[in-house]
């Protein structure tokens, strides 16, 4: 609601440029190493050009006239100007350099130096209400010009040279004007209407430019004229064919001033309007932003994400990479070595010390603890190339997913983004197994229950033993036997050596299928643990940078609709 | 004819066939301009050279060229004095060549001797274009053709190309400009040309006020000095009117006239004219076939290095698969899980290493009661390989197609492909498939033939044909695995007892020879995977090179026509 209304004002305040041109400067930013870089500068060079004309005085337009070499450019200027300040010859070329005609008192300078044209070709025009001392800048060849040029008031006129002479010089200060003119006056004549230097180098490329261009058949003077219509409607046909349909034609004559006033009028009202300036810099972003959206495509970027099942597929890879199933068989067999340990029975439970704990084998956990874990490295087996495979397989098929329905750039950027951080494979999966809590000191309480029953179990034991040998020493010396308490008929202490050791074994027994289900549950806690460890790679080491790449593309193509408006 | 002209046909015929051959399709620095060299010399030689040295005394052809809206029509209906070309003020005018020629010289032009790709028309109407319009008229002097050429420098690109077809095939330029044209770039580039050729040449500054004819033609005069054409003889023809047949008023162009009759009239004139422009024509092309055969060179050393780039990514391929198959890693995870299932536990094999004889009995009772277990090692190695082979293709293609795109010549190539090279062909998954099988089978097949003697025996009845394959696979796989170090200890361990039990069945001989046909079958088929994969690239190649002699065939012509010019010139001025 508010991000609209606040458009709604832009537009109203005429700041639709802005939006357009903030909208291209996100498209470029993001679309730089992505897509052409060629095209990313073109773009910076029309945000850089267009931030600079914005810069500058908004109430002058600047006119070029421009064209061939022998078609009256100068001659036109003269008549608009009303003064002969730019030199007409025979001789080609004959203009080489820019000259600038600036009518009403606000100093230009700025601009004229923005322009680059020098700065002893500015005539500065005084409007009749003016003093001519109080002229800013009253350089030695400012020139006073002729009163009653109201209706020019802010027009900057400047006489470009030409740009089909063998002067090379002429045609790089004419690429250079065009490009910065607020509007493009096209100077043609009988001869050379039909020029391909002037239709394929400069017309065509312009074709989305023809609202801020004027197109003038100069020298009418020198055809027959039931010969001239012919003529301009051959001229509109090769202009539609350059697909500047909607362009205003002119015809004149600077030699016999028919057409003139026409002109004039023409170029008044689009200097009144005030219209000219944001009209070309909105035809400078929409043509290359035009241009970007061809390299970029359309596909909406709802469709460009990674899928939840590619990303299950990812982890499932990786955890392979990573020997999380040899590390979940490891835990589950050291927790059940442990658990025989805390709950076998005492006497041959050391018997199982000697064999070693499989989780030791893979220098992980157990006693170590989780800090010193991370620090060295574990001897979980290197992914072999065939888990190689199926890592870099799982990534393509992420990376294709995603790129299925971006450009070729995009794709190929895609693609790179998503091996980018590959090559620390090993290391992060290294790491992330190292640190994963498999709480392999973790005893649980029945252990230590059980324990202490055994110890007290063997304590009974070994008293009942203990009481048997003093009663088979009192018999051995043939002393009195002292009574023995008898429980439902059985002595105590044979009760106590042969139930102590029965149980004994029973509970041992016992804890050891209960160990089993622990360590089985423990195991599956420790594979999800892992698994949750191995997510977190993949989403840093693949997910990460993809969705990086889709989000430079979402910002390209929104920054492109802006400019396209 | 002399013999050091028939020897100069003789070199330069080759010369042309060779050219045509050399067609030079990759986008290497500089190709775009060495296309049209080549175009722009087949079409010469065609057109003019070859012609004109067979038939030294054909009429003279001169050809009118110019820019746009320069007059040039107006000019030849003048000379003419009759209207043979349109004329008018819509651009640009001229579509179709107009070639006016005395009666008598018909049979000059009317057949395909020059420019034989255009066909002729003498209809008095515009016609088709593409066709050279002939119009005989007794007001043309005898041995001595002009030529309206379209336009060098309007929107119509086909004038563009024909004009400058036209003006190679020149024997004399009548090169036309106006007051407006003078300095334009392109005709400047045409008379840079010429220049370059040194084709005889006559400048016609046509369309100049009367006021500003001394200043115009002065500075005329002085570009073309500057531009090495001081020998070019320059007219100037004033704007007048034009009448309604298109002519102007015949005094205007009096002077250009006179001098074509007059050279028309002179045989020892005209021949030196054509003598000029032939030695130029000879010379340039002599020196442009050096530019074309450094082309060609550019273009095999080009497709030379493409052609690596694929090989290389493609041994690697094969290389990656040939290792990994062979260094034990394939027998970690799915496969030695499955196989320690086959043969017993982990743990037994580890402790039981030393005492195989009491192991293969432990073994064969294992076997007795899970005969599938064969089976599932069986899927696990088809599975471990495929993945393996589908990467390495994957990767491989992905790294040819980044080496291609690194040079503008095999990114072109790459996206005129019609499919996505930078990825594996689409069935490769299932050929991969079918091929581990095949191999599976071949496998099966090996060790039922060695045992076809040995079937009775009862180790051989306890493992069966597919326990016995799957041992000789799980060798194969481990075949490097001493080598490789402690990774491969457990695969190694294993592999240990596949062959023990493969050796107290068949003897160590045997078994070692088993392991290397497997795996020289193996390999065999991974290469013919690979190769397929590698095709599509070397297709898109094929037929791009050019014939492995052609530079040396190009210079060779080009030596040629020295010699044979140095051998022609003194007869020639003598």
């Amino acid at each position: 609601m508010v991000a609209g209304s606040r458009k709604r004002r832009a537009r109203r305040t005429g700041s639709d440029v802005a939006a357009r041109l903030d909208g291209l400067q996100v498209a470029v930013d993001a679309a730089r190493g992505r897509l052409d870089d060629r095209l990313a500068d073109d773009a910076a060079e029309v945000l850089e050009r267009a931030g600079g004309r914005l810069r500058l005085s908004a109430d002058h337009t600047v006119v070029a006239l421009a064209g061939a070499t022998g078609s009256g450019k100068s001659s036109l200027f003269n008549a608009i100007s009303g003064l002969d300040l730019s030199a007409v010859g025979v001789r080609r070329p004959t203009t080489s350099t820019t000259m600038a005609c600036v009518w009403g008192a606000e100093d230009a300078g700025a601009l004229l130096d923005w322009l680059g044209v020098p700065k002893r070709h500015q005539v500065e025009r005084e409007s009749t209400l003016d003093e001519p001392d109080t002229s800013p800048d009253p350089s030695p060849d400012t020139v006073s010009g002729a009163p009653g040029e109201e209706d020019l008031h802010g027009l900057v006129l400047l006489d470009l040279p030409d740009h089909d002479s063998v002067e090379v010089s002429h045609h790089v200060e004419v690429d250079r004007l065009v490009a910065m003119a607020d509007l493009l006056v096209w100077v043609l004549d009988p001869q050379k209407y039909a020029d391909a230097a002037l239709h394929e180098r400069y017309l065509t490329p312009l074709r989305s430019h023809a609202q801020v261009m004027l197109v003038v058949l100069n020298q009418t003077d020198t055809v027959a004229a039931d010969r001239f219509p012919g003529m301009l409607d051959d001229l509109r046909r090769i202009l539609a064919d350059d697909g500047l349909d909607g362009v205003t034609v002119l015809a004149t004559s600077a030699a016999t001033g028919a057409g003139m006033p026409a002109l004039r009028q023409e170029v008044a009202a689009r200097v009144a309007a005030k219209e000219a300036l944001r009209a070309r810099i909105r035809a400078d972003a929409v043509a290359v932003a035009m241009r970007m959206r061809d390299a970029n495509g359309d596909a909406h970027p709802g469709e460009v994400a990674v899928a939840r099942s590619r990303k299950q597929e990812l982890v499932d890879s990786f955890a392979d990479a990573a020997a999380v199933p040899t590390v979940v068989r490891a835990v589950e067999a050291s927790t059940l070595a442990r658990a025989r340990r805390a709950t076998g029975w005492p006497l041959t439970a050391w018997l199982s010390k000697l064999r070693p704990d499989p989780l030791k084998r893979l220098h992980l956990g157990r006693g170590a603890g989780k800090e010193l874990a991370t620090l060295s490295r574990t001897s979980v087996p290197q992914a072999s190339p065939v888990q190689r495979a199926r890592v870099d397989s799982a990534v393509r098929a992420v990376s294709d997913d995603v790129s299925d329905g971006l450009t070729r750039p995009w794709a190929a950027a895609v693609r790179r983004a998503s091996v980018s951080r590959l090559h620390d494979l090993h290391d992060a999966l290294d790491t992330a197994v190292a640190g994963a809590d498999l709480r392999a000191d973790h005893t649980p309480l029945w252990w230590q229950a059980v324990r202490a029953v055994q110890r007290g179990l063997i304590l009974v034991v070994l008293a009942g033993a203990l009481w048997l040998g003093v009663l088979a020493v009192m018999g051995y010396l043939q002393l009195p036997a002292p009574g023995t308490p008898d429980f439902r008929g059985f002595p105590v202490p044979t009760l106590m050596l042969v139930g102590g050791v029965l149980v004994g074994v029973l509970l041992a027994l016992g804890s050891r299928l209960l160990a089993g289900v622990g360590a089985r549950a423990k195991a599956r806690a420790v594979d999800r643990s892992l698994r949750t460890a191995i997510g977190e790679v993949t989403q840093s080491l693949v997910v990460e940078p993809i969705e990086t790449e889709v989000a430079a593309y979402r910002s390209v193509r929104e920054g492109l609709a802006a400019a396209l408006g | 004819m002399s013999t050091s002209s028939t020897q100069l046909v003789a070199v330069l015929t080759t010369l042309r066939d060779v050219l045509h051959d050399t067609e030079l399709p990759l986008q290497v620095p500089g190709a775009e301009d060495a296309r049209g060299l080549r175009r722009e010399m087949v079409g010469q030689l065609e057109d003019y050279v070859l012609p004109r040295l067979t038939q030294i005394d054909a009429p003279l052809l001169t050809v009118v060229g110019g820019s746009t809206g320069a007059g040039k029509s107006t000019l030849v209906n003048t000379l003419v004095g009759a209207g043979v070309s349109e004329t008018g003020v819509l651009r640009p005018t001229t579509r179709t060549p107009v070639l006016v020629h005395h009666p008598a010289d018909a049979g000059w032009f009317e057949t395909d001797r020059i420019l034989p790709d255009l066909p002729r028309t003498t209809g008095a109407g515009g016609s088709g274009a593409g066709s050279l319009r002939l119009v005989a008229t007794t007001t043309q002097p005898v041995g001595l053709a002009i030529l309206d050429a379209p336009d060098i420098d309007s929107v119509e690109r086909g004038n563009r190309v024909l004009a400058a077809q036209l003006l190679a095939a020149a024997d004399l330029w009548l090169f036309v400009t106006s007051a407006a044209r003078y300095a334009d770039q392109v005709p400047w580039d045409f008379l840079k040309q010429a220049a370059e050729r040194s084709a005889s040449l006559a400048v016609v500054l046509d369309r100049t006020p009367p006021a500003a004819v001394d200043e115009i033609a002065a500075d005329l005069a002085r570009m073309l000095t500057d531009r090495g054409l001081r020998d070019a003889l320059l007219f100037t023809v004033t704007e007048g009117t034009v009448s309604d047949d298109g002519l102007l008023p015949a005094e205007a162009v009096a002077q250009v006239r006179s001098w074509l009759h007059s050279l028309a009239a002179d045989a020892g004139a005209r021949a030196a004219v054509v003598k000029q422009t032939l030695d130029g024509a000879v010379r340039s092309l002599a020196r442009s076939t050096h530019h074309i055969a450094d082309a060609a060179a550019a273009q095999s050393d080009m497709t030379a290095r493409l052609r690596a780039d694929v090989d290389a990514a493609y041994d690697e391929a094969v290389r990656q698969v040939d290792e990994a198959s062979a260094d034990g890693s394939l027998l970690r995870g799915e496969v030695l899980a499955r196989w320690q299932e086959f043969v017993g536990t982990g743990e037994l094999l580890r402790s039981l290493e030393m005492r195989v004889g009491w192991l293969r009995d432990r073994i064969s009772g294992f076997l007795r009661g899970r005969p599938q277990q064969a089976e599932k090692v069986t899927v696990a190695v088809e599975s471990g390989l495929e993945s393996l082979i589908l990467e390495s293709a994957e990767s491989a293609a992905e790294r040819a197609a980044a080496s291609w795109g690194s040079v503008e010549a095999g990114q072109r190539l790459v996206q005129d492909a019609g499919h996505d090279l930078s990825r594996a062909s689409r069935d490769l998954r299932s050929q991969a498939e079918r091929a581990v099988r095949d191999w599976q089978q071949d496998v099966l097949d090996m060790v039922r033939a060695e045992g076809a003697d040995k079937r009775s025996t009862a180790r051989f009845l306890a493992l069966g044909v597919n326990g016995l394959s799957v041992a000789l696979m799980v060798v194969v796989f481990a075949h490097t695995a001493g080598v490789t170090g402690a990774e491969a200890g457990i695969a190694g361990g294993s592999a240990v007892i596949g062959q023990k039990l493969l050796e107290a069945v068949f003897g160590d001989q045997a078994v070692r020879r088993l392991a290397d046909a497997a795996r020289r079958d193996l390999r065999a088929r991974v290469e013919e995977l690979m190769h397929g994969e590698r095709a599509r690239y070397v297709d898109v190649l094929q037929g791009l090179a050019p014939a492995p002699d052609t530079e040396e065939r190009l210079r060779a012509s080009a030596r040629g026509i020295d010699d044979a010019r140095l051998a022609g010139s003194p007869g020639d001025t003598a």
